[in-house]
């Protein structure tokens, strides 16, 4: 068994299985860190994504096209984001409730419209996103393949997981969108506008959790089932507070999930004789390890689910 | 204006605007309203049956949502009472089908017991996490819930699997290890009546006891607890070993008096619906009594709307996603109120 693990093309099968399993969960924590960092905790990730996967699957599957299903998984996303906005920012509320409220809706929801739309019959699947190989650098050994022979949107979050560095790092106005999350009335009484700054950040929270999901359904799977996401969302979360909520821990922390996610498939494929029950609990074990990992380097925004009440002290 | 009359007002638009979206849900499906409601009635109230069908179905989130709203009143957000269910699930069965020369009686309640304990241990994970570490109990609650879902596949498809068959499903607990109806005709179990029971006891400890009280200080203010001798950190075990043993508790009794064995999916997803229900009612007991009742006679009526009309029943879940989301959005229905709303607040259960 072990020989057939330590083979370049099992290693290179499993680091690019690795990747396309992590985006949806870098989608998502990158999302979230837009969120958490401006002070917005969004549990209901979860209910972003699974309304980004149907929304769009129901897109491609009416119009034939996937830029279309993409368009409509964001905004499926954007919807469900916005309303934890409209709860958690402009009426001040416990955004943990709010985002586990939310999450139950959109459940109900896309199982209730998944239904209606097939009226009891199963859907093919609809044709997936091809990957593009970017000359050169897909044909490194190893990584090569894992990571530059993909499809466009992981290209694209290459550049935002960049962008979102530069953004906080270099940026006075990502300093800004970083300080309403640690101090909120500080910011204020420096002339930032912490509410709207909140709205916007729970604006490309919808945006990258809709993509988050519609990457699961236009990437990976090619149809939509009943409750996809299946925790997704709540990894997404964890990735962020491992990843020390930096684009880049991030990244790191979700590749961990992936491979651990892949580790499971692969393992099963080759025959390993591990229940695929047992191995199938593995990246929620790691999860929990992971966090306690992450225990004791204080990077959580400090007034995060906080809310924030204009005047107030 | 009058607080009590607005409260009620904000009630009323909630209610209705909810049945609004129940309406528009059921016209999309292309059913008539009339017909759906008098089925949904019907689905409640056809007999006496059905109607104890309501507490049937209420059972199992009586005593999660309590559990709920037990680690609620600490200040710790668990949404862990789907995997404690599992985990009491599973360990009931065990226990049942393990303890073969004990007496009935004696092996109902050693298995219930046995699995309250394992779901209360089961829980202490979180809590320790997060009373020692501050790591979210919501997430850290989340995955092992995940974990004791792919723990009980595994259970049913190896040491747990029925011998005499080939479905991933436990063998049958055996009719004396069974708990009895109690009324002929029915499914009414004992099983409902520990539960009544639970709600009472845990409503004399939180609001009679001093356990109760110290649980409620340190769910508001920890630092104000700590100050004033409490220990926080006590106070959270405390709260989730009881919280995580009342869902597996329904577990058990989930086991040994409705499915007689122990198979996938046997929650119905009633731990996640539990959460919603204790904040619902508030984390009252008695309240967590009565929106279990309604929630169970809801989706009563909803299955028979399902059954004669092909109403998807997820539809319930849209309603309580729905309801909740109403109430927390409750201000906007008189803006004027709004800067003050915030006083509603609990200062966020932060991650």
């Amino acid at each position: 068994m072990m020989q057939q693990i330590l083979t370049l093309s099992f290693m290179t099968a499993f680091l690019s299985a690795a990747v396309r399993l992590a985006m949806p969960l870098m989608y998502g924590g990158l999302g979230e860190i837009y969120a958490e960092k401006s002070g917005i905790l969004n549990i209901g990730m979860e209910g972003v994504m699974l309304c980004g996967a149907f929304f769009s699957f129901a897109g491609a599957w009416y119009s034939g096209s996937l830029a279309v299903g993409l368009v409509c998984g964001i905004a499926g996303g954007i919807a469900v984001a916005l309303i934890h906005g409209l709860l958690s920012i402009y009426l001040a509320k416990d955004q943990s409730v709010s985002g586990l409220a939310l999450n139950m809706l959109t459940l109900g929801l896309t199982s209730f419209l998944f239904k209606l739309m097939s009226a009891g019959q199963g859907y093919q699947q609809i044709q997936t996103l091809p990957s593009v190989a970017l000359p050169g650098l897909s044909a490194l050994p190893l990584i090569g393949e894992a990571f530059f022979n993909k499809d466009i949107l992981t290209y694209l979050l290459y550049v935002l997981l960049i962008l979102t560095h530069i953004f906080y790092k270099k940026t006075n106005l990502g300093l800004s969108f970083a300080a309403i999350g640690e101090n909120p009335e500080a910011a204020a009484s420096a002339g930032v506008p912490v509410h709207r700054f909140q709205w916007i950040a729970m604006l490309l929270n919808g945006i990258l959790g809709g993509i988050a999901g519609a990457y699961l359904v236009l990437v990976q799977l090619g149809v939509f089932t009943e409750d996809m996401v299946s925790g997704r969302g709540y990894i997404a979360l964890a990735t962020v507070i491992f990843g020390r909520y930096t684009p880049f821990g991030m990244f790191g922390a979700a590749l961990v999930f992936g491979a651990a996610n892949a580790l499971q498939i692969r393992l099963q494929t080759i025959g390993v004789s591990i229940s695929p029950y047992l191995l199938g609990l593995l990246p929620y074990l790691i999860t929990i390890f992971a966090m306690l990992g992450a225990v004791g380097k204080n990077a959580k925004p400090e007034s995060l689910s906080k809310p924030y009440i204009k005047g107030s002290r | 204006m009058n607080r009590r009359r607005t409260a009620a007002l904000d009630l009323l638009i909630i209610i209705a605007l909810t049945l609004l979206v129940g309406s528009i849900l059921i016209l999309a499906c292309g059913a008539g309203p009339g017909e759906a409601l008098s089925l949904f009635v019907q689905g409640i109230f056809k007999n006496k049956s059905s109607m104890v069908e309501v507490l049937v179905k209420a059972c199992p989130l009586i005593l999660t949502s309590l559990g709920c709203a037990v680690a609620y009143r600490a200040g710790f957000f668990t949404i862990g009472a789907e995997g404690q269910f599992y985990i009491g699930a599973m360990v009931t069965t065990a226990l049942s089908l393990g303890l073969t020369g004990v007496p009935g009686w004696l092996r109902i309640i050693i298995a219930l017991a046995g699995g309250f304990v394992s779901g209360a241990l089961w829980a202490l994970i979180a809590a320790v996490l997060k009373a020692r570490f501050d790591i979210s109990e919501i997430i850290i609650t989340i995955m092992l819930n995940y974990i004791a879902i792919y723990f009980l596949g595994y259970a049913v498809r190896s040491f747990l699997m029925d011998p005499a068959g080939n479905v991933p499903q436990s063998a049958k607990i055996p009719k004396d290890g069974q708990l009895q109806v109690l009324m002929q005709g029915t499914r009414f179990h004992a099983g409902i009546l520990i539960a009544f029971c639970s709600v009472v006891i845990v409503w004399y400890i939180l609001t009679r006891l001093t356990a109760g009280y110290e649980l409620k200080v340190v769910g508001l203010n920890q630092r104000a607890a700590s100050v004033n001798g409490i220990s926080v950190i006590r106070n959270i075990i405390l709260s989730a070993f009881l919280s995580g043993g009342l869902a597996a508790l329904a577990g058990g009794i989930e086991v040994i008096a409705i499915q007689k064995k122990l198979l996938e999916g046997i929650s119905g997803g009633c731990g996640y619906t539990a959460v919603l229900i204790a904040l619902i009612a508030g984390n009252r007991p008695f309240g967590v009594l009565a929106a279990s009742i309604l929630y169970a006679a809801v989706q009563s009526g909803a299955g028979s709307m399902q059954r004669q009309l092909g109403v998807p029943s997820s539809i319930v879940n849209i309603l309580i996603g729905t309801l909740v989301v109403l109430i927390l959005a409750k201000d906007l229905f008189h803006p004027r109120r709004r800067s003050s709303g915030a006083d509603t607040q609990k200062g966020g259960s932060g991650v």
